[in-house]
């Protein structure tokens, strides 16, 4: 499948949510997507466009813009192409829906996203800490206003 | 976990330190007997930050900071790492540095698969299988060594090419070492092939089928040994990979044994690449010429934007996602390693068996919990 009829088939069935779609080359894309509508649209990339292998979940912190991002990464085991799926999340209270339903090994990714910058995954099975001590909780580590950064996390590293 | 606990059920746990571990994580088991009823996962025993530091470093700093994502595949680390910044940067290495990039990263995978088939042996009990790789994984890394003046952690590659060119006499001991090579791989097979013990461990052990792989995010060599042709290098070929001519190793069996068949088979093609490119790699600079990005350049402002690129690893497949906001350091780097999702599907897989085949599936995955904790 070519990256230009992918991106004609996502926005022709979902014309409200997804917006500025564009095509970088012959096998990346990238898509912004409506928080709300986030998990039907993974259901949808799964089910018709053989998108059926997720690469990561991850979260990226714009401060001057006071937003976060959730950014989906969806490759698939049939043609080369990778989607970036992203979506725009306020800094306060974020909340975005699960995609564990869609894809299994979202599980970690989301609980990584989580502990890591306070993104609320909502109907998620397990959303506990993973990689990080249970008493950081909430101090939201990759965050760019974090302060702990390297005096309490890597003393004598940097 | 604990909550309903049956009367004759039990909780042990395997780690954080065990001898069937490729590095701290702790697993939960829940036992009925022998038979596993549940497991769990805990990671983050050696987290190291890697994402936060690499955004407060330079981007050349950074490169030395990826090889300890996981120190056996420091060079396909550092490949994902410098291929994204030379994404950003819009610049190509020329022809000589992208074989010896290639060159190096197939020795690389060579000694990753070496150990990852040492250690399986001993997990399961075959303590001398050990000792026989790690002794030609010695002379694979005596290879690199004798290119990058390290081990395990190079530092070897640049943007647009590679720190050092190949020394000389180097083709001639790397194709000594290859022959011998060659005879190894042969021995080793013969060993597990005959083996009845090993057989009776492996065969039909944690089981995977290509579905079920597919669902859990499984890439590389398990994935592989399920029957599903998905490699990087021929998906999405990058550097010279294009014109090299290999072929994905797979099996269908989807057990322990064919993991370990993969990685074998896979050696095999690594050495066939190695010896093509030693016969075509091309003189010529190491360095693109008309870019104001060198080697010298400690301070390198990179241009705005953003970047998803997957490299091959021997595990499978190695992602980093990259957002520059035009400064000298990443804005953000995701590391998407190959092992985490694998690790992530060690619970399902291991439910309904024994104990001792813990061990066994567990290993055939050949860890590196060093990059799943990052």
């Amino acid at each position: 499948m070519d990256v230009t009829e992918i991106l004609k088939s996502l926005t022709d069935t979902f014309p409200e949510v997804i917006s500025e779609a564009t095509a970088e080359s012959g096998i990346r894309a990238r898509a912004y997507v409506d928080r709300e509508k986030a998990r039907e649209v993974c259901q949808y990339l799964k089910d018709s466009l053989q998108f059926d292998h997720l690469c990561s979940v991850c979260g990226v912190d714009y401060i001057k813009r006071n937003e976060l991002e959730v950014v989906y990464h969806i490759a698939s085991y049939n043609h080369p192409v990778v989607l970036m799926l992203k979506a725009v999340l306020p800094r306060e209270n974020p909340e975005i829906e699960s995609a564990v339903p869609v894809y299994w090994n979202a599980n970690w990714y989301e609980r990584e996203t989580y502990e890591l910058f306070g993104i609320m995954f909502k109907n998620h099975p397990n959303l506990k800490p993973l990689i990080l001590p249970e008493d950081m909780l909430g101090e939201w580590p990759l965050r760019k206003d974090y302060k702990g950064f390297p005096n309490a996390t890597a003393r004598n590293l940097v | 976990m604990n909550e309903n606990l049956e009367p004759n059920e039990m909780i042990i746990h395997l780690g954080p330190q065990h001898p069937m571990q490729p590095g701290p994580f702790r697993l939960n088991l829940r036992l009925n007997g022998e038979t596993v009823m549940g497991a769990e996962i805990e990671l983050g025993f050696i987290h190291k930050g890697i994402e936060k530091i690499l955004e407060n470093k330079t981007y050349l700093q950074g490169i030395t900071i990826v090889d300890r994502i996981c120190y056996l595949v420091a060079l396909t680390n550092e490949e994902c790492f410098v291929g994204c910044t030379e994404k950003l940067l819009g610049i190509e290495p020329p022809e000589r540095s992208q074989y010896i990039r290639v060159i190096l990263e197939e020795l690389t995978r060579i000694q990753s698969h070496l150990l990852g088939i040492g250690e399986f042996g001993e997990f399961i009990g075959f303590v001398s299988m050990f000792m026989y790789t790690i002794r030609e994984r010695e002379e694979v890394l005596g290879l690199i060594d004798m290119v990058t003046g390290a081990r395990v952690t190079h530092s070897y590659l640049k943007f647009g090419g590679v720190r050092a060119d190949l020394p000389d006499g180097f083709k001639e001991k790397t194709i000594s070492v290859l022959n011998n090579l060659k005879k190894s791989v042969d021995d080793f097979e013969e060993m597990f092939h005959t083996d009845r013990i090993y057989r009776e461990r492996t065969v039909g052990v944690g089981v995977l089928t290509a579905d079920v792989a597919k669902n859990l995010g499984v890439s590389g060599p398990a994935l592989r040994a399920t029957g599903v042709p998905f490699d990087i290098r021929k998906n999405e070929p990058y550097l010279v990979y294009k014109d090299l001519d290999f072929k994905v190793c797979t099996e269908t069996a989807g057990d322990c044994f064919a993991r370990v068949q993969v990685r074998l088979n896979e050696i095999r093609e690594s050495i066939y690449i190695l010896e093509q490119c030693l016969d075509r790699i091309p003189n010529g600079p190491l360095f693109p010429e008309n870019t104001p990005y060198s080697r010298r350049t400690p301070v390198m402002r990179v241009p705005a934007g953003e970047v998803f690129h997957r490299v091959e690893d021997p595990r499978g497949e190695m992602g980093m996602y990259m957002v520059s906001d035009g400064s000298d350091k990443p804005y953000r780097v995701k590391v998407r390693g190959p092992y985490y999702p694998t690790l992530q599907a060690l619970p399902p897989l291991i439910i309904g068996t024994t104990v001792a085949d813990v061990a066994a599936i567990s290993g055939s995955m050949d860890g590196c919990t060093s990059e799943a904790d990052r």
